[in-house]
């Protein structure tokens, strides 16, 4: 008896690096404001995702922030593109993996200690190659870089 | 598939359920899992993605491989095979959860 269509297989994926981001300078007054507080977070990102799987890393970054507010303008989302910019500029001089975990990671506690309530999006493709993305959105617009639009959201935390 | 699963294996009458921790997604190429507490990705062919879907919405293994019996004209204890085996694959990485049944 032949199998249904094809025996069901199962495999592990390896994603590679995604792609980059198009950076645009800050200001050196705001570049400076902000350098100490990305490079904490990173460390402390990469900490938590050494000791917790993801959903508990994200709420561990969160947690010390301000209230969430609901007030929705364009200032906040002009200030978390702005974020979102400056950690990609500021992680490309750090050693480790900078790519877009470690980015929507560091980007996710710099907007929850502004209060800005924002999503990780975790998304993947198949095709051609498998490929697995992060990013974060503010009230669904993308504040780091969502990819070429190839990408399937998996999961938004 | 190897055929080292009976007919009569307790993962026939098992429920099985996506934990919370699991996320999947089907592409035309194949069903992508992310396991959020081990942070691994893997990859499920069209026949495993079909598979999946179907034990999650039947009762039991045996439930689903009726129902994928019909659907595509196969033989029940050829599918029951291939669930359970897929099933022991899903299981070993944490993809899926049995109840009682299972053990």
């Amino acid at each position: 008896m032949t199998p249904l269509i094809e025996p069901p297989g199962v495999r592990d994926h390896h994603p590679h690096a995604c792609s980059g981001w198009r950076e645009e300078p800050l200001s050196n007054i705001q570049r400076a404001r902000l350098a100490v507080e990305i490079v904490a977070a990173y460390v402390r990102a990469r900490r938590s995702l050494r000791r917790a799987p993801i959903a508990a890393a994200i709420a561990g970054l969160r947690s010390d922030g301000e209230a969430p507010s609901d007030r929705v303008c364009a200032d906040r989302l002009t200030q978390a593109r702005r974020l979102g910019r400056a950690v990609t500029r500021t992680l490309a001089f750090m050693p480790g993996d900078t790519r877009c975990l470690a980015r929507s990671l560091v980007l996710t506690r710099l907007l929850a200690q502004r209060g800005i309530p924002a999503k990780l999006v975790i998304g993947a493709r198949a095709d051609p190659d498998f490929l697995a993305h992060a990013w974060v959105e503010y009230e669904g617009e993308p504040v780091l870089a969502p990819g070429d639009g190839s990408f399937g959201r998996l999961v938004e935390l | 598939m190897t055929s080292e699963t009976a007919p009569s294996s307790p993962l026939l009458t098992a429920n099985v359920k996506v934990p919370k921790h699991v996320v999947y997604r089907s592409f035309p190429a194949e069903t992508v899992v992310l396991n959020l507490e081990t942070g691994k990705y893997h990859g499920l062919n069209a026949t495993a993605g079909q598979m999946l879907e179907a034990l999650e919405q039947a009762a039991c293994v045996r439930d689903a491989a009726i129902v994928l019996s019909a659907r595509y004209e196969q033989d029940q204890s050829v599918i029951e095979l291939d669930l359970c085996e897929l099933c022991r694959s899903l299981l070993e990485r944490g993809l899926i959860e049995a109840d009682d049944a299972a053990h």
